[in-house]
This record gives C-alpha cells, structure tokens and sequence, in this order.
C-alpha cells in the first residue's frame, strides 16, 4: 500500500533546490548538510536534487509547477488512486502516476506534452464515466475538483456512462454519503485514518460498487470532525445541515475565529443574507499542495463544534432588543432609555452607597478589547475592583501559581513547539473532547516525529488508547502524582542541573519534604507504582523539548492552585522550563480565558498582564486612563456573591456569565441576584440568570462583531465580523462605551480600531501578543514560594470513599462547549442529552447496562437523589462516573460537594462522591449510539438481567 | 397673366384639392398601424416576453433549485431559495423563485443556463401594474404565467434550440436514485407538490 511508504522517515524536506551543476556520468551519492542523501533528476529539462524517496510528484511542486491530482493532499501519504498526475518518464513505454513513484537518479521526467495531456484527459472521462451528471442537484457544484477538471482538459462527450444508482446513505446524524458521485479518491478515509487518526471509515463492497461507509458498514458515530466533507473533491459526502441550501456564489465567506474553545481555530463562515449557511475549514481539497513541514502550522481543520455548532447565532430565540422588566414581564425599550436607565441607577447607587456597591461579571466569550473596556469601566467609571471573570472558574489558578511561583503572568508555548516536542505529559485533561484541534498536534507529534505522550488519567480517553504511555491513576490523585513525580525527579537525580543551581533552597526544601515518603503509601494512593514513576521521570527528563499539558481536570478539581504549584515544579526540575521548545501549558476550555486575565478582567490583574499589587503597572495605567486604578483588593465570583447576599451589592451587571446554570444552587447565587436593587444583564439568549434581571442588554455573537481572542499559544487570533448584529443586538464594547460615555463623557473609544490603539499604548506592541511567552533562562522559584512546599506535600495518603461510593466527576465533552453549544442544533442532533458514564464493573454491580436509569444519591450532605440515564463505557475505571457538565437536566451536578480555594477563590463545583441504585432496567435490546460501547453494554444488559 | 391665376388659386382654396386627392388615394392603400387594443401582431416564437416557470405534463415542478439562473443573470434580478423536499431523499426543489421585472434585461441567458428548461419567455409584454411591487414575480405568478403561456413558452424554447418539439422534451432531466431501504417519516410541512421520482 502506498500509505506504507515511509512511515518512519524524517520529514522529507521536498522542496527542490535547483543547480546549474551538469550531471557526472557515474553519479556519487549527494548529501545536503543535514546528511539526507539526494536525488539529481531532471524535470521538464531543469536539473533538480531532491532527497532519496521523495515522490516525483512532490518533486513538481516543489519546483512550482502544478499538476492536476485529485487524491492527493500532503498532510497523508500519497495514496494514487485517481490516475490524473500522469507524466513520462524517460525509458518507460507507459504514462507514470507521480504521485506514487519516487525519483531515481537521472530520471528524465516530462509533465507538459500532447500525449500526457491526452492520458489525463482519458482518467478525466473515465471517472465522469460513472459519475452522474446531477451538477444543478449537488451541493459542491461550483465547489468540485471533477467539474474544474472537465472544464481543464475540455471533457464534452463521455461514451459508456454507466449509473451506479445507489441510495444515498443518510444513516449519520450530520452527513450523507451519495456513492453515486465518489470518485473513490480515499482522501476521507486517509485524512480520517492518518491526520485524525479516528479511522472511522472505510471501503466497502456492495451491490457491485465499492462505497465509503463508516465502520463495518454501520451509521457513522464519531467525532464529526467533518474533514472528510472538506476534503471531498466532489459532492459525494454532504452536509446535512446545509444541504440544498446554497451554491456557493450565493455565499459570503469570512474568515474569521473559532467562538468555542481556546484553541483559536481559523473557519470560513458561509452566509447567504446575513443567515450562517454553513463553516468551512481552511482545509479542503483545495490546500491540497504542500510540504510535510507545512502541518506544523496546522493542517487548518476545525472540530465538530466549529464546523456544526453555529445554529445559535441565527436562532429565533436570541434576544432582539432592549428589555425592561416590568412587574412579572417584560417590555421593550429601545437602548437609549435602556442605556440612560442603566447609567443613571449606577450613577446613583454610586452616589449613595459608594463604588464599592456595584460588582461586574464577564464571561470569557468576549473578546479581548471588550474585557479591557469592560474593565476600564468598571476601574474608572465605577470605580472598583469588584468584578471577576469566568476564568475564575480554573484557569486563575494557574496564572496565579504562575506568578506566585516563578513572577511571570504567563508562559505558553506554540502549536509547533506542541509538534515537535520528545516528551508530552498530558494530566487532567481529555484533548480530544475539550481541545480537539490541539489533540491533533499530540497525535502528529506521537505519529510522525515520535514522540512519547504520557497521558495521566483514571479514565482511557481516547488519548490515552492512542498515547504511547497511559498511567490509570486513582481518581483525583493528580496533585499527588505530581507530588510524586518531583519526588522521583530528585531521588534518581533527574532534576535539571540549571534549576538546581539556580534553586537551590527550593530543590533543598522539596527533598526534605519528600525524604519520608515510601515508594508503596505513593503507590497505594494514586494507583502507580513507583517503577512507571521512574519510567515517566526518566522520559520528561531526558527531553531535551519536554512539554507538560494541564487541563480542566487539574485545574479546576478541589487542590487546583496547588496542583498548579506543584506542576510548575515538576515542569522546571525536568527542564522543561529552561530548555527552548519545553514548557508548562494550560489548556482552557472556554475560548478567552487567557485574554480576560492578560488584558485584566479580574480583580487581581491588570491589563498586561500585570499583578494589581505592581506599582508601575497601576501608575501606567492610572495615567493611561487618566483616573486613579482603585485601590480596593476587588472580590472574586463567590465573593461578589457572597456580598451580593448580604446586601453590600446594590448593583451587579453581568455580561454572558451565568452563575445560576453554572454553579450548584448550594452556592445560592439565584438568592443572591434576587438581593441585588438593580441586576443588569448583557445576554445573547434569555438565561436563567437573565430571567432575574431588571434590564436585559441584547448583545451579539462572536460572528457578529470584530476584535481578537486569545489562543492557547498566547497568540492573537483575529475575529471578523460576517454578519450584521440580528435585531437590535450590538457588540458588547459598543454597550460598554455608551453607558460609560452617559457616565462619564470622556469615556469614549470610537472603534474597534481606536481601541486596540489605546491598548497598545498599554500593553506593548497589541494586536500581537502581549510579553512574555517564554523565560529568559533557569526559571527563579519565589522565595515565598519555597515556604509553601512543607505546606503542601504532605505524607500521602488513600483519600477514602464509604463504601461502593463512586467519584463522581463533571466533564466538558467533545460535542458541547459551556452551555452555549446546548442552543446550536448541529450539536444537540448529535448529543442530545447527558448521560452518566459508568464502568463495565459498577454496571454489573448494581444491574444497569448502556440505557438503564439509576438513582444517584450524594454520599455526604443531604441533597435530592437524581435519576440519570446511565452508559457503560468500557474506558472508566470502577469506583468512577462521569457526566457532562453542560447539561443540567438531570441536574447531576447538583451533587457535586462544593469547596473554595483559599488562595484564589475558585469554587471547585466538578466533583463529588455518590452511591448509585438501579430505577429502571436498561431496554432488552441495549440502543447504544456508539459503536464501540455496543458489545460491553449487552455483556452487561444479559448480567443485569439474571441480577 | 401668372398673378391673376396665382390669386385665383389662393382666392378659390384650390390647395386643397391635390391634398384631398392624397388622402382619398390613401383609402385604398392598406393601413401600416393597427388598432392595438383590438388587433394584435402576431409576434415571433423567438420573442423574449415575460419569464414564466413550467412543470412537467404530470403537473411536476421543472425546476431543481440549481440557482443557475441566479448566477447567469447579469441585471441580478432572480433569487432562488432551494431545498430537499421533505422525506424525498435527493430531490431539490426551490422553495421560492423571485425575478423582479422592474430589473430584468430581457437578455434571457436565464433561459439558456436553465438544466432543466424549467425557465422560458413567453410572448406576455403586457403587465403593467399600478403597483410596483407586483413586477417582483414570484413562484407562484410564474408558474401561473407559465400555465397560461405554455404554448409560448414551449415554442420559444424550440425556436432557441433549447429543446426539441417531440417527446423528449417531456422526459425527466435527473434520474434521481431511489430512495433507500427505510422509507423516511413524512414531513407535515410537505405534502410535496412536486413529486420528481420517476415513477
């Protein structure tokens, strides 16, 4: 098979270099300066080098000549179906498919004369052949490499046509297959295999003609990724949800910045009369030319989210216009009464109680120059720091840690450094569902440049099947296991000598802290034995490009800050910090949590990032705005809320965060935003928290507006605006700006364009980055910092559960993000409802296969039990449930035991202990959507049948 | 002698009767004008008139939704909205069809770029209306200008070569396959009126 090429060489640097040297007759072997051997051949009469095993094709383009191909895309191996990238190769009698060859010293090869133009236009006709002339009916009309390619080569007649007639198979939830029009170019089921490495599709021979189907010929159930749609030259696969609905000159494309996750995806958005059609990738049939290096910049695929997840934005149910509450309902107002309403009652509550009255909350869905303004107007118009952010919810504690440990806001690495690094710990966090676009650099790193992944989680992700080592710890014994990593660091003297000399108070402390620690108590209380310890010491420390990934599930789980401490210790003492291409990362599940700390929508940041306590920063900025920055310390969420209780807050305003539905109601926060005089919401949808309001601001979506998010990378990614605001709705800064403009006349900013000046006079060089993304040598641990370590590693131990408790974990899955996603159809289709992940083991226990109910009860304090529809997913560990977090109804996540950290005030809401007992058998006949959980769900319906 | 006779000329109104001898030579050359309201030109089958949709003779839709037209037309007067017919795998239709006349050129490359010949000019020039807004036709006045002006609008498509005057101008352009194994559930939104599976 041609995908077997060369599955272990070195990236291939194909681009030519053209010599003017003639060739020797008996020619010795070449070699370029990083020792690959060349190739010397000739190419339409221009002497090239090439290295040994480069594909003729490739050697082509590298010169940048185009030649036709249909199956063919760089980022997997050439696969040689299609039969168009002919071209004569001296000595041959016959036409040479390009991309399948590779060169030979002294080949002479030809790709413009009469006689290949004529083979190409026989494999031309001999796919329309068979393809059904339907172009008026098919959705890539238009859009179709076979169409292009007819119209190139001049096809007019095409004798012999024979139709397939085939159904259309409409068995997925997101996307039909008419086989009628495949080509049989393999590109879906390549890039599925090689770049998503999911490998959910596959040939199929039936009837007579060979079809793509999903899987053992069954309805396709996977990540919807959607790159095989992309990359479909012809209109074989389609897309359900735009499906006849466009051609696409009717369509307007903006190019434009993924609103779900921090990983900054570019996508296309298609509208057609300022109504989102559908989203494209930058990937597709058409980014089909170049280089294996080219995918360290991404291969510009987006996920399921991006891709089908932008039905909200054209929803009936947005918020339209300005609304007032008046007695139980509510009336529309237009905004300059709305505005001059919310103005003055802040204006007068600022009068009577003070700034210290009014509190703000901001989701992380803004972009970034609407939380600097919204900070500004809270900082100088108000007059407070009272205001917080979703980043509270985890992602604090790790730019907190940060700074305390090592003084830095914040250090990140880039999507290429993730590629090409030796050794990757991943630890509290499920990439491919939270992050799936940054998974894909994991599993290019894993399958092209070899990389360990060293996945740490009780569950097997999906990661974790794919990673090279997979450590099942016990559940929520992460900062443990880092606790021991250290420890194994700096007993096998790993620790990387420049930190140590650098700290060497610190590596003192951490060594006496851990010198009474045994190898079993460790491994008894996470479930690793100390062996995998030396193991995975050894891997992060031998590098040298060293990377360790965090996600929701360190950070957001009770100890988080400390985890956070703890994983920036390990990360130094392997050198990951002070060797170039390692690092320490957090990846955020919602799409700007970095950017509202880096341009200071928190109580302890300002723009910058910079820590409110810096001086200089605070002078800057006071200068910059030309007000005092307040000198009160601020309140966190559950502060603000707290006050809010109390009756300190007379006035809250709350911008798309929506504590109701995000935190358990034992945080009683509906009580405290039924407390509050004036509660002021700026929502997209009508909210349970803006249900309570007393003046609703419409505001618009990320497509409706322009300015930047940031990314994982600390990467700027542009936002664009593809459509006008729907109804009345504005964006967000155009909301800010007039309320504080009603407030304080000078408050004004103009544009998108005036404020990211104003910015940048802030923090330097904006619309780029804001510094540092890297330290400049050994990183330099606090020394307040090294006080802490007694502090927190102490001896380990079992953390104890009654008994047959389960842990129950809160999760963000792949089809959903936040609560947002739950208003995009595309992906309720595909995820309807929550459903509790349990073991194969606790299954059997208590007689529940994939579709029973079971009734969950919380093994401390005395909350409503919750039935719960439950799915046996062989992945889970015993004593261990799952549920995603975005869904509140069954509302799981009441059960969750609820804890503040002390250091940053973030509320640990996703993790809890429960005891389950079976309601309701599972049907006889177990429906399971997905695949693979199929067979261990009637294993364990026949068990619970004879239970 | 030539005054005198000049004067009597002029005295006796004698201009008169050459004029009168033309016009009563003219009552006996047949008459250029005709009288609009009442007689008609005959017009030729190539004359490009109002647009009007067809169906085929089973009462089907012609018409698949392709936007062709839309992207042909240089005045920009068509828009298309399409869409699958409900619980009819692969069937497209347009769910509406605009042409505003007070844009339209006349040009009829819609005609030309039409797959399916839904689209054809008929000999209707006469639609003008106190209101504006009826020369933006929609689905519905085509289809009913097509009915009324079928024999038009046929006559002008063979007259340019779009199709030929036998049956194979009936004959469905698409063979849709058919639909697979489950049949899908009805949708209460349809009961389509264009059914374009073969039956």
């Amino acid at each position: 098979m041609a995908e077997e090429q060369n599955p272990t060489a070195p990236p291939a640097p194909a681009a030519p270099t053209a010599t003017a040297t003639p060739t020797p007759a008996a020619p010795p072997p070449i070699y370029d300066e990083a020792g690959n051997e060349l190739v010397e051949l000739t190419i339409d009469g221009q002497l090239i080098r090439v290295p040994k095993g480069t594909p003729i094709y490739d050697a082509i383009t590298g010169m940048g000549k185009i030649i036709p191909a249909m199956c063919y895309h760089y980022t997997f191996a050439p696969f040689g179906s299609c039969g168009i990238c002919l071209v004569e190769v001296e000595g041959k009698k016959a036409p040479v498919r390009s991309c399948s060859s590779n060169v030979a010293p002294g080949m002479v090869v030809r790709t413009d004369t009469p006689a290949i133009f004529q083979a190409r236009k026989k494999g031309v006709e001999k796919h329309l052949s068979t393809h059904p002339l339907d172009c008026p009916v098919c959705d890539a009309d238009g859009r179709c490499e076979l169409q292009d390619m007819s119209f190139a080569f001049g096809v007019s007649e095409v004798k012999n046509v024979k139709q397939k007639g085939i159904p259309e198979d409409r068995r997925s939830l997101v996307l039909d297959f008419n086989m009628n029009r495949c080509i049989l170019c393999a590109q879906c089921i390549n890039i599925c295999k090689d770049v998503q490495q999911v490998d959910a599709l596959q040939f199929h021979k039936k009837d007579g003609f060979t079809h793509v189907v999903a899987k053992g010929d069954t309805a396709l159930y996977c990540e919807f990724c959607g790159d095989c749609l992309s990359i479909c030259p012809v209109g074989a696969i389609t897309n359900k949800f735009a499906k006849y609905l466009y051609k696409p000159w009717q369509l307007v494309s903006t190019a434009t910045t993924c609103g779900y996750c921090a990983d900054g995806c570019e996508m296309i958005v298609d509208a057609k009369e300022q109504e989102v059609i559908r989203v494209r990738s930058p990937f597709s049939w058409k980014s089909k030319w170049g280089t294996k290096e080219d995918t360290l910049g991404g291969h510009g695929g987006i996920c399921v989210k991006g891709r089908f997840g932008f039905q909200h934005i054209n929803s009936a149910e947005r918020l339209m216009q300005p609304l007032l509450r008046h007695g139980s309902g509510w009336a529309p107002v237009s905004w300059w009464e709305a505005t001059d309403l919310v103005a003055g009652r802040l204006a007068e509550i600022k009068a009577q109680h003070g700034p210290e009255a009014i509190a703000g909350l901001v989701s992380a869905r803004l972009t970034n120059e609407e939380l600097y303004l919204f900070q500004k107007f809270m900082r100088t118009v108000i007059g407070t720091n009272q205001f917080d952010g979703t980043a509270r919810y985890g992602q604090s504690n790790f730019t907190q840690a940060l700074q305390a440990a090592l003084g830095v806001s914040r250090l990140m690495n880039s999507y290429e450094e993730l590629t090409l690094a030796n050794a990757i710990l991943v630890i509290g966090s499920d990439l491919t569902e939270a992050n799936p676009i940054t998974a894909l650099r994991l599993k290019e790193a894993m399958r092209y440049y070899k990389a360990k992944v060293i996945v740490v989680n009780p569950v097997k992700t999906k990661m974790a099947a794919l990673a090279t080592h997979h450590l099942a710890i016990r559940p929520g014994s992460e900062g443990l296991f880092l606790q021991g990593l250290v420890r194994t660091l700096l007993t096998n003297n790993l620790a990387d000598p420049a930190v140590e000399q650098a700290n060497p108070a610190l590596l003192e402390t951490l060594r006496s802290a851990t010198a009474s620690w045994t190898d079993e108590a460790l491994a008894r209380a996470t479930g690793i034995e100390a062996s995998r310890f030396n193991e995975i010491a050894g891997l992060l420390a031998a590098g040298p490009r060293t990377i360790l990934l965090c996600g929701e599930g360190l950070l957001k789980q009770p100890g988080g800050y400390a985890n956070a401490l703890t994983l920036i210790e390990a990360a130094s003492l392997c050198g990951a910090l002070s060797r170039p291409g390692g690092g320490v990362m957090a990846l955020q599940e919602e799409n700007n949590e970095q950017g509202l700390i880096d341009f200071g929508a928190a109580p302890e940041w300002l723009p910058g990032p910079a820590p409110i306590t810096d001086p200089t920063s605070k002078l800057r900025a006071s200068a910059l705005w030309q007000a005092p920055v307040p000198a009160t310390p601020g309140a966190t969420l559950t502060q603000i809320l707290e006050r809010a209780r109390q009756g300190a807050i007379k006035a809250l305003y709350i911008i798309g965060e929506n504590p109701i539905e995000t935190l358990p109601s034992s945080m009683r926060a509906a009580e405290a935003l039924e407390r509050v005089e004036v509660l002021i919401c700026q929502e997209v949808f009508m909210t349970e928290t803006a249900k309570r309001a007393h003046v609703i601001l419409p505001a618009c979506t990320a497509a409706e507006k322009s300015g930047t998010f940031t990314n994982h990378e600390g990467e700027l990614r542009p936002v664009a605006r593809a459509l006008e605001p729907k109804g009345e709705s504005r964006p967000d800064w155009e909301i800010f700006e007039e309320i504080g403009m009603k407030m304080a006349p000078e408050f004004a900013c103009g544009s998108v364009e005036e404020l990211q000046q104003e910015i940048g006079r802030l923090v330097p060089g904006f619309p780029k980055a804001p510094p540092p993304r890297r330290l400049e040598g050994p990183p330099h641990f606090a020394a307040a910092h090294v006080e802490s370590v007694t502090r927190r590693y102490t001896q380990p131990a079992v953390s104890s559960l009654p008994e047959h408790a389960l842990t129950l974990q809160l999760i963000p899955i792949l089809y959903h993000s936040g609560k947002l996603s739950l208003r995009a159809d595309g992906l309720t289709t595909i995820y309807p409802k929550g459903r509790l992940a349990i073991s194969p083991q606790d299954g059997e226990r208590i007689g529940a296969a994939t579709g029973a109910v079971v009734r969950l009860t919380a093994a401390e304090g005395s909350r409503p039990p919750v039935n719960v529809e439950v799915e046996v997913q062989p992945a889970v560990p015993a004593g261990l449930c799952l549920f995603p977090e975005h869904f509140n109804e069954p509302p799981v996540r009441e059960l969750a035991s609820v804890s503040i950290d002390k250091t940053t005030g973030v509320p640990y809401i996703k993790r809890g202990a429960v005891t389950m007992q079976l309601v309701t058998p599972a049907p006889i006949a177990p429906v399971s959507a997905n695949g693979d959980g199929a067979l261990a769900s009637a294993e364990a319906a026949a068990s619970g049948e004879t239970a | 002698m030539k005054p005198f006779k000049e004067w009597v000329k002029q005295f006796t109104f004698y201009e008169i009767l050459p004029a009168m001898a033309i016009t009563l030579k003219h009552l006996f050359v047949r008459p250029v004008t005709f009288q609009y309201p009442r007689e008609r030109r005959v017009l030729p089958d190539t004359h490009r008139g109002a647009l009007s949709l067809l169906r085929y003779r089973d009462g089907t839709e012609r018409c698949v939704g392709c936007d062709l037209c839309e992207a042909a037309c240089p005045s920009r007067c068509i828009k298309v909205v399409s869409a699958e017919v409900p619980g009819k795998p692969l069937v497209r239709y347009a769910t509406e069809f605009y042409i505003d006349m007070t844009k339209c050129v006349f040009c009829g490359f819609c005609v030309e770029a039409c797959p399916v010949n839904a689209l054809a000019m008929t000999k209707l020039y006469a639609y003008s209306t106190e209101n504006k807004r009826d020369l933006l036709f929609d689905k519905a006045k085509l289809y009913q200008i097509g009915e009324q002006y079928y024999d038009d609008a046929k006559a002008y498509l063979v007259a340019h070569n779009q199709e030929k005057a036998d049956e194979s101008a009936e004959q469905y352009r698409y063979k849709f396959p058919t639909p697979p194994r489950a049949p899908q559930p009805s949708h209460p939104m349809t009961a389509p009126p264009n059914d374009q599976t073969p039956a």
